[in-house]
């Protein structure tokens, strides 16, 4: 099944491979080295317009459908995917804001979405998986509210300008607001210190008295954790992507690698223990790959898609790192080494077992909407 | 100012294969992109109209398939592209080629520059854009790494010949060929690559332009292919020497001896 592109979306996904290949991949281990990106590498991503790729044209977007979008950040991914991961922050915020903003807000804020990132921020450090746990506060003043808190772990977090915010407005209910890094109160705390995924900055907002205005509000008040499962949907058919991006880049390394290296006279490749690892990798990233597109396939057709997105997550980071050990392995000695990416690829798969909602999760809810099909 | 780019589509692949009687390239089902040297001249293009205003107009002899290299280059902020595209022109050496785009050029009318890249990579002579200003009887200026508009009837040319660089002013319109050291072409952005498919693109085949029959096609290209050949694969390999640096130095001019090249 070799999916028929548009015209533009072959340009689109050349265009990609091309400055994947030319302005990310080259400095993606020195990413894992530094904990930082490159200097100029966001700003040039921001100047070629990739914030703009599933914006809707009438925003100043360019208009591109969940599906080549999620191709593209798997292309991305093949080459960084600290890159495809500020990518995908940017992009299920973005559609957050599309789907429950009130048009005057989104009038107002999207036509931004094309130069300035956006981050999703729902983790404090009493509450991840449990969102219920979180002590952020809006409370209603005059014709808004007034926002205090704390948020950790946020993709993007101190680089994004306009953040997506869960708040508690009543003991028991949570609600989505919009924050700008411009109104007073905002600041950044620290940047994490993560194992994988070390060029994308994650990290902490702190949100003091700031104050917004009631249009800054996303969907209705109580739609919160409505707002944060649809957000985490759209992330994890893109995070599926950026799994099967991983283990394309692992597969390549580890099969040019096995076609070199060799022992008792023959390449390694040709011996049934090596080629074993080179077939699982392969099954590994094609399972995951057809799950993320028939998850993008049905979110593009407006059919349901939580559960197929969130199993493209939960097979596809397990299925990942087991890739990317397989790759370690193959490389064994220099696969261990800091100095070969082989290591890093598996962090960076590392993190989608837990980001997005932890695999743990995943299984709840697909164990769930099985046992919904066949109730009495 | 009114910039005219020729552009061409050339094997996406070192892959190729020949006629084996007319030694002509097989571009059939064969994926293409743009030379690129091409994007060097549309970048030019595209900042000298930046600068100055005016409008870029893409123009190309090929097959239908050249209109995706015309939508990349269209992508990359082209306004417009002609597409020239006949049974007629097949065959076409680099003088018949010169010849048809110079008509096509003085159908599109009004132009103030007409920019190549400095060469194609699959035939590499480099000859189109001189032919096209001797044809259309204007100054040129090959190998450009630098063009900066002057006034509205001139600009002013660094040509980079290697061991010097020449600097001409030219009295519009004029032809530019264009080096690769003479900027960084841009990636197409999204935005554009979604409006490149709505841009004008015209095609017009031999009954549309003012042509010579004689000229053109295989009668009109007194160019001869002998032969055809893929390169045989050289091998290099590298003679490490001694670490001391007296025996390296000796055993370095044993080397250059024995080489006769001292
Ligand atoms: C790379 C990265 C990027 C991130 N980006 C963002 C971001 O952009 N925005 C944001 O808000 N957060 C982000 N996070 C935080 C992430 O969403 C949380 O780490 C995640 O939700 C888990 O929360 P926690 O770390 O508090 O773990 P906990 O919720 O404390 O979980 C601890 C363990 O208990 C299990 N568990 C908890 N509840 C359940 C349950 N109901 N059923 C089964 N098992 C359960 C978990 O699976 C886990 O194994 C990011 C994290 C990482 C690593
Ligand atoms: C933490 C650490 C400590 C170390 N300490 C020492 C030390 O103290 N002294 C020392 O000498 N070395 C040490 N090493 C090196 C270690 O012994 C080698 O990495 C190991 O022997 C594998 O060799 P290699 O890395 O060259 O991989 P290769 O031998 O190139 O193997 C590459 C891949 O091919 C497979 N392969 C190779 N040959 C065969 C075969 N015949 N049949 C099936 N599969 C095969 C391997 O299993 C592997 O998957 C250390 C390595 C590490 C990671």
């Amino acid at each position: 099944m070799e999916r028929q592109w548009t015209e533009p979306e072959q340009m689109l996904l050349r265009m990609a491979a091309k400055y994947t290949d030319a302005e990310l991949a080259p400095y993606d281990l020195e990413m894992a080295h530094t904990n930082r990106y490159p200097d100029g590498l966001v700003e040039k991503l921001i100047q070629t317009g990739f914030l703009t790729v599933m914006l809707p044209t009438e925003y100043g977007g360019a208009g591109f459908g969940p599906e080549v979008t999620a191709a593209m950040i798997e292309r991305i991914a093949k080459g960084s995917a600290s890159v495809a991961a500020t990518l995908e922050g940017h992009y299920k915020s973005v559609d957050a804001i599309l789907k429950y903003g009130t048009d005057a807000l989104k009038k107002a804020l999207l036509p931004q979405a094309t130069h300035r990132i956006f981050a999703f921020g729902m983790t404090e450090s009493t509450g991840g998986s449990n969102p219920m746990g979180i002590q952020s506060t809006a409370k209603r003043v005059a014709g808004g509210w007034l926002l205090n808190g704390n948020k950790v772990m946020i993709t993007n977090g101190t680089l994004a300008e306009v953040y997506c915010v869960l708040v508690k407005t009543g003991e028991q209910e949570l609600s989505v607001f919009v924050v700008d890094n411009s109104m007073p109160g905002f600041s950044f705390g620290k940047r994490e210190d993560f194992i994988g995924l070390r060029g994308t900055p994650i990290g902490e907002i702190f949100l003091s008295d700031v104050r917004v205005d009631d249009d800054h509000l996303l969907g209705r008040v109580g739609q919160g954790g409505a707002i944060g499962d649809h957000a985490h949907d759209d992330a994890r058919i893109l995070m599926g992507a950026v799994l099967s991006g991983i283990m394309q880049h692992a597969l390549s390394l580890a099969a040019k690698y096995a076609n070199e290296r060799t022992a008792l006279g023959t390449p390694i490749g040709q011996m049934q223990a090596i080629q074993r690892k080179l077939a699982d990798i392969k099954i590994n990233q094609e399972t995951t790959q057809l799950l993320w597109e028939r998850a993008a396939y049905a979110k593009a057709q407006g059919q349901p898609y939580s559960e197929l997105a969130a199993m493209a997550k939960a097979h596809g980071s397990r299925a990942a790192v087991a890739a990317c050990d397989d790759a370690l392995q193959v490389y064994a000695g220099y696969g261990y080494s800091n100095d070969y990416p082989l290591a890093h690829l598996m962090l960076d798969a590392r993190a989608l077992e837990i980001a997005e909602g932890t695999v743990e999760k995943m299984r709840t809810a697909i164990a769930q909407a099985e046992l919904k099909k066949e109730e009495a | 100012m009114k910039i005219v780019v020729c552009i061409k589509q050339v094997p996406g692949s070192n892959r190729v294969s020949f006629d084996p009687i007319t030694h002509n390239l097989v571009r059939e089902g064969m994926a293409g992109r743009m030379n690129p040297f091409d994007e060097n001249a549309i970048e030019a293009a595209v900042r000298l109209r930046e600068q100055v205003g005016g409008e870029v107009v893409l123009l190309s002899m090929g097959p239908d398939a050249t209109k995706e290299t015309l939508h990349d280059g269209m992508a990359m902020g082209a306004d417009s592209a002609y597409l020239l595209s006949s049974r007629a022109f097949a065959g076409s050496d680099t003088l018949a080629t010169g010849y048809i785009l110079a008509q096509a050029i003085r159908k599109i009318g009004a132009i103030d520059l007409i920019l190549f890249g400095r060469q194609a990579v699959d035939a590499d002579t480099g000859q189109v854009g001189p032919i096209v200003a001797t044809e259309l009887d204007l100054p040129q200026a090959t190998f450009a790494e630098k063009i900066q508009p002057l006034d509205a009837q001139h600009v002013v040319v660094n040509r980079d010949l290697g061991a010097v660089t020449q600097t001409v002013q030219l009295t519009l319109p004029a032809v530019i060929t264009v080096r690769a050291e003479a900027n960084q072409p841009r990636y197409e952005s999204p935005v554009a690559i979604q409006q490149s498919l709505t841009k004008p693109l015209t095609t017009w085949t031999d009954q549309d332009l003012t042509l010579d029959a004689s000229r053109i096609g295989q009668a009109g290209s007194p160019t001869i292919v002998r032969k055809v050949y893929a390169p045989e694969p050289t091998t290099r390999a590298a003679k490490p020497l001694p670490q001391d640096p007296k025996e390296a130095a000796k055993a370095l001019l044993d080397i250059l001896q024995a080489q006769g090249l001292l």
